[in-house]
């Protein structure tokens, strides 16, 4: 992810390991609960027995999704945005900029995370109206824990997204690279093994393009 | 005025590099604190919740996840030894074999990005190695997976769909003959260019070997048939049909080409819950908007703005055209749905404009956005992949850039072309 400036791990690059790997537990869980409970939903409707609880927890766990799979994404600072003007600018406007950007991104999450728990406290002593042993305050819960992740993920990636704007490199580019060499790397493998074109001629073609010409251009 | 000050705010806020949904957040944060104060505030919570639990964006997380299954399962390499027994023979015949495989890989994926990196990264060195000039392989491999956007399933059309409260599966099969129309027109202009330049052809017509690779191929080709076939039917909703094309895809993938393994799988599941979270916290950042927006009407309000210029839906529909045209230029295609579709559909409603075939304008003009720089995803991965300039790519895109104008002009005041299917089918 920051291939611009490589260092050696810090605290700080331990700490976001850490989180990176609990968040990615964490999706790729809701993930897999997601589609088996869609399924499982639709299989249940087709034998006239519909799960009272499957649409209502679903969406519940699209919820959750969408807020821990936010702060995995700011800490991959992936989220969709417009940084051609910024880079474009000076950089004695450009940083100030950068750095008031930042700031604005935390204040939201901090006003989101503060409601989020005024709103908790309120809740005490509801629970699901398809599932009553749940209680509203769990499924209402990843609003200020969201909100405070999305705050550490933002900072602890902060460092190197810092750096790139300093740099004037921009983080999207740099990720389409990656997943462009990523997938070249991969098929330049397979190419040689069995052809993508399929035997013959062809498939000598494509095994022979792929490396020699990318090394060519870079 | 506050539509003003709302509007000014968002801009700047986004061209000073702020996340667009942490944008629409600050923007709504305001907007309400400004006129409802300080305690109205809990609202962001709330509505930040609730914008985030919309069962019918479900569907989003399970095609990704399918489609990233299909693909770590070695299938467009498949698809393209298929189509190359297909369409080789045809003089330019690589520039074929590229639009027909983005057109079944549409089918499969749902997102272009995802489409041109999987086929571009084989078929674009074999395109340059073979002779075609590269920024016309990029172009080519560009604007075929773009198209992908109106070929069910697609990302974008759910998106709309769940914005603008119209059919998603009459949207998906809107999007079936202006799409089949639009991948023979790239065809066609591919193959009069060839004709032109003298671009080789493949391999000599056998039908053993298309016999061969179908076989081959034939899961692939079958999986988005049955999803879609039981979507279209109304057996299943688009919903319960996504997470099917994920088991269904495990299959293909694990059990007939036993080509997965837990590290793709594990990759396939972070791709899919990343792209979904960026794409929701928009969504539950709109909502917060719209909640402040519907309070003081002021779509209704802009509705009436423009209706005072015209009432003609010819006109109007030209000017969302142009305006979807510019915004693509600037926004990502989810980020322009989700900012734009909720404010313009009152007015498209008003004009007795059917939000389904507004839907596949909505697309259409993001598709040719994807392939217009300075914001265009799909055509800079084209790019990277082919070590090309964008703005020489760019240049010999233009072909195939008129080709997706000729067919957005046809959908938009045609509108037999998208419809008639649906009307067929579903009333």
């Amino acid at each position: 992810m920051s291939s611009v400036l490589a260092s050696s791990p810090s605290l700080l690059d331990r700490i976001s390991k850490v989180v990176e790997r609990f968040l990615e537990i964490v999706v790729i869980g809701l993930m897999v609960v997601l589609t088996a409970l869609i399924v499982v939903s639709v299989i249940y409707r087709k034998l006239d027995a519909s799960l009272s609880f499957a649409d209502e927890v679903a969406s519940i766990l699209l919820a959750w999704l969408t807020y821990y799979g936010a702060a995995l994404a700011a800490l991959k600072r992936g989220h969709i945005g417009f940084d051609g003007l910024l880079l474009a600018l000076p950089r004695p406007i450009r940083l100030p900029l950068a750095a008031l950007s930042e700031v604005l991104v935390i204040f939201f999450f901090a006003l989101m995370a503060w409601m989020g728990w005024k709103v908790l406290v309120v809740l005490e002593g509801m629970s699901l109206v398809s599932l009553s042993w749940v209680p509203i305050q769990l499924t209402q819960s990843v609003i200020p824990i969201g909100g405070a992740l999305f705050i550490l993920c933002e900072l602890l990636s902060l460092p190197t997204h810092w750096k790139r704007i300093a740099a004037g490199v921009s983080h999207e580019r740099e990720e389409i690279e990656e997943i462009a060499r990523h997938h070249m790397e991969e098929n330049s493998g397979q190419a040689a093994a069995d052809g993508p074109l399929g035997r013959g001629e062809a498939a000598a073609v494509t095994a022979t393009a792929s490396a020699p010409v990318r090394r060519a251009q870079s | 005025m506050i539509l003003g000050v709302m509007l000014s705010g968002l801009f700047a806020l986004i061209l000073m590099g702020v996340p667009i949904a942490v944008a629409l957040g600050l923007v709504a944060v305001g907007a309400i604190w400004y006129s409802d104060g300080f305690d109205a505030l809990v609202n962001v919570a709330l509505v930040m919740y609730d914008g985030a639990t919309k069962f019918p964006l479900l569907a989003i997380p399970m095609f990704v996840l399918a489609g990233a299954i299909m693909n770590a399962s070695g299938i467009s390499r498949r698809l393209i030894a298929f189509a190359s027994a297909l369409l080789g023979f045809i003089r330019g015949g690589l520039a074929m074999i590229n639009i027909g495989v983005s057109m079944f890989f549409a089918e499969i994926s749902g997102s272009a990005v995802a489409d041109v990196a999987a086929t571009g990264s084989i078929l674009i060195p074999a395109m340059k190695k073979r002779g075609y000039p590269k920024a016309f392989a990029a172009a080519v491999t560009s604007s075929s997976a773009s198209l992908a956007i109106i070929i069910p399933p697609s990302i974008p059309m759910i998106l709309y769909g769940v914005m603008a409260d119209a059919s998603i599966v009459q949207l998906f099969v809107a999007g079936i003959v202006p799409g089949v129309l639009g991948g023979f027109s790239l065809m066609l202009i591919s193959y009069l260019l060839a004709r032109n330049y003298g671009w080789p052809v493949e391999e000599i017509f056998n039908l053993r070997r298309v016999w061969v690779t179908f076989k081959e191929a034939l899961a692939a080709l079958f999986l988005p048939i049955i999803i879609l076939g039981s979507i279209f039917g109304g057996v299943v909703t688009a919903t319960e049909g996504a997470g099917l094309a994920v088991v269904a895809a495990l299959f293909i993938g694990g059990v007939i080409y036993r080509d997965l393994n837990l590290s793709f799988l594990r990759a396939a599941l972070l791709d899919g819950a990343m792209q979904t979270a960026v794409v929701m916290l928009l969504v539950a950042a709109s909502a917060l908007v719209g909640v402040y927006l519907t309070e003081q009407q002021l779509p209704q309000q802009l509705a009436q703005w423009v209706l005072s210029i015209t009432e003609n839906p010819i006109a109007i529909l030209a000017m969302m055209n142009v305006f979807f045209l510019i915004i693509g230029l600037f926004l990502h295609s989810a980020a322009a749905i989700i900012l734009v579709v909720p404010v313009v559909v009152p007015l498209i409603s008003l004009v007795g404009i059917d939000p389904v075939h507004f839907g596949l304008i909505v697309c259409l003009n993001l598709a040719i956005g994807q392939q217009t720089p300075p914001v265009a995803s799909v055509l800079i991965t084209a790019c990277s992949i082919a070590r090309a300039n964008v703005w020489e790519v760019s240049k010999a895109n233009i072909w195939f850039i008129g080709v997706l104008l000729a067919v957005l002009m046809l959908v938009t005041y045609v509108p037999a072309v998208p419809m008639t299917l649906v009307e067929w089918l579903y009333r």
